[in-house]
């Protein structure tokens, strides 16, 4: 209660802060739903591809989504978009697998940021570890909108590590991993990885840990969104 | 997005049936159709909403279908569905129990209607299941298997070579090396001769011919050929005119195989015509012996030549009475003739022609009339010998001792005739046990007049008697076949999951159970159980769609049992009717399943007829 009692207050605040009328629209419609049980807000399974993990110098290569609604993930509105960069994907394509030629068709990170913006109106975002992936965001948002903003967005790994802790199990290195929570709910394992295909991941593991949560009760957004 | 970006989602829906029969453009349409939904264990119940039927697909984890009164109807696993009866008929009537936590992928009715049009095997699939059906027309077509097979299947592939310019001791080194009596000679990646076991003897040493000379001097140049689609009988057509035993098998100009008289002997002898015709021909109980040891290799053959289960059954029987009759005729030789006219009967799988690989004996005498010291004693020695000839050749002697060698089972007409009686009339559970042997007789030998005596009363007897019929049939009920499959375990009507299925008593013999109680309450001679179900649908006892499902069931759970003896025996295991569902298809999981329900359905059928109760 009182941690959701602070995410109102803090997310009041950035509204205030928040001069840019986009970003303005986008807090507010997230603010009107804040009070909601989680089955009943819509969210975006969140996922992106990098160069590298240093926001300040890496570069987004790719965004995947998965919308849920009705606690469902639905694969009609999934998307995954790749984004152009300066120079070259370099050795990271080791691991997201995106080659320079791959991205021929990409979007501008401009129009990128605003198709997300788009398609996440009034929705949480939901990632596994949401630090990172937002603060990739807010790189771009400083840039485009010049603003320093939080967002209020679900995290999967959180999730994971509080229940764990609730639980009293030490935390094994890699316990948190998005493949090993997956696995502590009966979930199947993916062998290819793309933002799309980690969206989607990391969207069937909130609705596994919603599950697992609202035994105790029904879940508000409040609880376990965090400002980020 | 591309195919590759949901390729995990893809690769599993591909390797669901139906889903595997759609092209993979439709299958990624699909994946963008799918809504995706956790449950967990602590939810209970899946709440299934009429309004918005969907196609439930279990990602992972475990349900548990139940009717309305709470009778388990399948427990279901990785890649099993739900829902789709009420897709098909908007009916909800299941209860959808969550056994584990459980990801799954679901499809809408419109999603689900345009693939039933885009695949009829898709459409097939759930309406089958739905409505119970399952002909599989055209499935199981026997092939071809005397004179009408071709060259390919009996030559030797990767025939021995050697190049012209070797020398002719070369050519018998490598020939003894391979134990062959033939190597083709090759000229520059072309045939150019052949050179025999004959010709060494006749142009080598019968010439005095130096085994240091270049082979090409020995060889038969030029020799007469065969494509690989000849067939069988045109190749034994060109070595009788020719008299050669070698016949190189060319195709586009290479030397593929070599053919020889010797492979289309043995490759014959497993034919069953000539199987009995051979048997017909021995003289002697060891030679009969020797015969009968291709018996295996002949239910091989029919096997790999995926031959109906019920013609396997007819021809495999129709071996085992030629051999009886041919023992008999034997022995008949030594003890002269009998003192009166007598029917030797078989019994169970052979009294209803359907035996298998490792059939024991069921057999019995009938006589015409009540024997007197003398004739005792020479059907004693008859039968004795017979039973003894029988397992010798294979046929063991039947544990229960129900053989014409015991003096219970050999007796004159009118004993049987009593014997039977006292069986219908007053059904104790003993005489219902020997019920499923006895009742599926058959005359192997003697005159057919005699043994309808003994039928036709049996008939009479049975005929529309309710005490009798009523504890047969529950007699046949005392087994169920199982629900179906969870994991790779087989799953039984109570719930509980076991590690395989005995393929004869929880299937075969269910239906001939069912078979033979509706046949003595119609007064139906037949014994074989698929002639007995065609009659009974002919006389409108069971009707059309019941009768051609239980055929299909018979034929189908037959066919998995050969089948699996098939694997059994390529694999060097013993024989055995157990079947562990690891080792089957998703598919035939399904089939195999739904022949399942349709014997419990006859099953269910059969006590409400018989038993009146439900």
């Amino acid at each position: 209660m009182l941690a959701s009692f602070w995410l109102k207050m803090r997310l009041r605040k950035q509204l205030l802060k928040c001069k840019h009328v986009t970003l303005q629209r986008y807090l507010e419609a997230l603010n009107r739903v804040l009070n909601l049980n989680v089955n009943d807000v819509e969210l975006v399974a969140l996922d992106l591809e990098m160069t590298g993990l240093d926001p300040q110098v890496d570069q987004i290569l790719s965004i995947g989504i998965v919308p849920i609604s009705h606690g469902q993930l639905q694969m009609q509105q999934a998307e995954h978009k790749l984004i152009k960069i300066d120079g070259s994907v370099g050795q990271s394509a080791t691991i997201h697998g995106i080659l320079d030629h791959h991205l021929e068709d990409a979007v501008s990170i401009e129009e990128a940021i605003e198709w997300l913006l788009e398609q996440t109106q009034g929705k949480f975002i939901v990632a596994h570890h949401a630090p990172l992936d937002i603060r990739f965001l807010q790189v771009q948002f400083q840039k485009i909108y010049n603003e320093n903003v939080k967002l209020p967005v679900i995290d999967t790994l959180m999730i994971e590590r509080n229940r764990l802790l609730k639980q009293h199990e030490t935390l094994q290195d890699g316990a948190l991993r998005l493949g090993a929570s997956r696995a502590r709910y009966n979930l199947p394992v993916y062998n290819a990885h793309n933002a799309l295909i980690d969206a989607l991941a990391c969207g069937e593991l909130l609705l596994a840990q919603i599950q697992a949560i609202s035994t105790q009760g029904q879940v508000k957004i409040a609880d376990i969104a965090k400002l980020t | 997005m591309d195919a590759s970006e949901l390729q995990p989602v893809l690769d599993f829906l591909k390797s669901l049936v139906p889903f595997d029969d759609l092209s993979e453009q439709t299958l990624l349409q699909c994946c963008k159709r799918l809504t995706i939904g956790y449950y967990g264990k602590a939810q209970g119940y899946v709440p299934l909403d009429a309004d918005n039927p969907q196609l439930y697909i279990v990602r992972s984890g475990a349900f548990e279908v139940t009717d309305p009164d709470g009778e388990l109807i399948d427990r279901l696993g990785e890649g099993d569905y739900f829902g789709f009866p009420s897709l098909l008929s908007g009916e909800v009537n299941t209860r959808v129990h969550i056994l584990e936590d459980a990801l799954v992928y679901h499809l809408d009715l419109e999603s689900f209607d345009d693939l039933r049009k885009e695949s009829r095997l898709f459409d097939r699939f759930f309406n089958r299941a739905y409505a119970k059906r399952m002909r599989h027309q055209g499935r199981f077509k026997a092939k071809e298997l005397t004179t009408t097979s071709r060259i390919r299947t009996l030559m030797s592939s990767s025939p021995l070579t050697i190049d012209m310019q070797s020398t002719i001791l070369q050519a018998a080194q490598l020939m003894r090396q391979a134990r062959v009596s033939s190597v083709l000679v090759i000229d520059n990646h072309k045939l150019a001769g052949i050179l025999t076991d004959r010709d060494l003897r006749n142009r080598v040493l019968a010439e005095g011919l130096d085994g240091a000379l270049p082979v090409h001097q020995a060889m038969t140049t030029t020799p007469i050929t065969v494509h690989p689609n000849t067939i069988v009988f045109e190749a034994m057509l060109l070595m009788s005119e020719h008299s050669i035993h070698h016949l190189p098998v060319v195709e586009e100009d290479k030397a593929v195989g070599v053919i020889t008289s010797t492979d289309i002997l043995r490759g014959q002898s497993s034919q069953p015509l000539l199987l009995i015709g051979e048997i017909e021909r021995q003289k002697d109980l060891p030679s009969l012996i020797n015969v009968s040891k291709q018996i295996p290799l002949l239910l091989q053959n029919l096997i790999s030549a995926d031959a109906r289960a019920e013609e396997i059954g007819r021809i495999l029987t129709s071996v085992t009475d030629a051999l009886t009759r041919r023992l008999i005729h034997l022995n008949q030789q030594v003890l002269g003739e009998a003192p009166m006219p007598f029917c030797w009967l078989s019994f169970g799988s052979q009294g209803r022609q359907d035996q298998a690989a490792c059939s024991d004996q069921d057999n019995g005498l009938l006589l015409a009339h009540e024997p007197d010291e003398h004739a005792k004693a020479y059907f004693e020695a008859l039968t004795k010998a017979v039973c003894a000839g029988l397992n010798e050749c294979g046929y063991v002697y039947c544990p229960g001792d129900i053989m014409a060698q015991n003096p219970q089972w050999c007796m004159s007409l009118e004993k049987w005739q009593g014997v039977f009686e006292q069986w219908v009339m007053s059904p104790q559970p003993k005489a219902l046990m020997h019920a499923s042997i006895f009742f599926d007789m058959r005359s192997v030998y003697g005159p057919i007049s005699l043994f309808d005596a003994l039928q036709d009363r049996v008939l009479a007897n049975t005929k529309g008697n309710d005490i009798f019929l009523a504890g047969l049939a529950g007699n046949a009920l005392s087994e169920a076949p199982p629900l179906g499959f969870f994991r790779k375990f087989v799953l039984e009507r109570d719930g509980s999951e076991v590690k395989g299925i005995d393929l004869k008593h929880r299937g075969s013999a269910l239906i001939n159970d069912i078979a033979r109680v509706y046949s003595l309450f119609a007064g139906i001679k037949e014994v074989n159980t698929a002639k007995r179900i065609r009659v009974l649908m002919e006389m409108n006892i069971i009707n059309r769609k019941d009768a051609l499902n239980l055929a299909d069931a018979h034929e189908f759970i037959g066919h998995m049992r050969l089948a699996n003896q098939g694997h059994q025996f390529t694999h060097d295991q013993a024989c055995t009717n157990y079947l562990l569902p690891q080792n089957l298809s998703s598919l035939v999981r399904h089939q195999l399943r739904d022949a399942f329900k349709v014997v419990h359905d006859a099953q269910s059928g059969m006590k409400l007829k018989f038993t009146r109760t439900f």
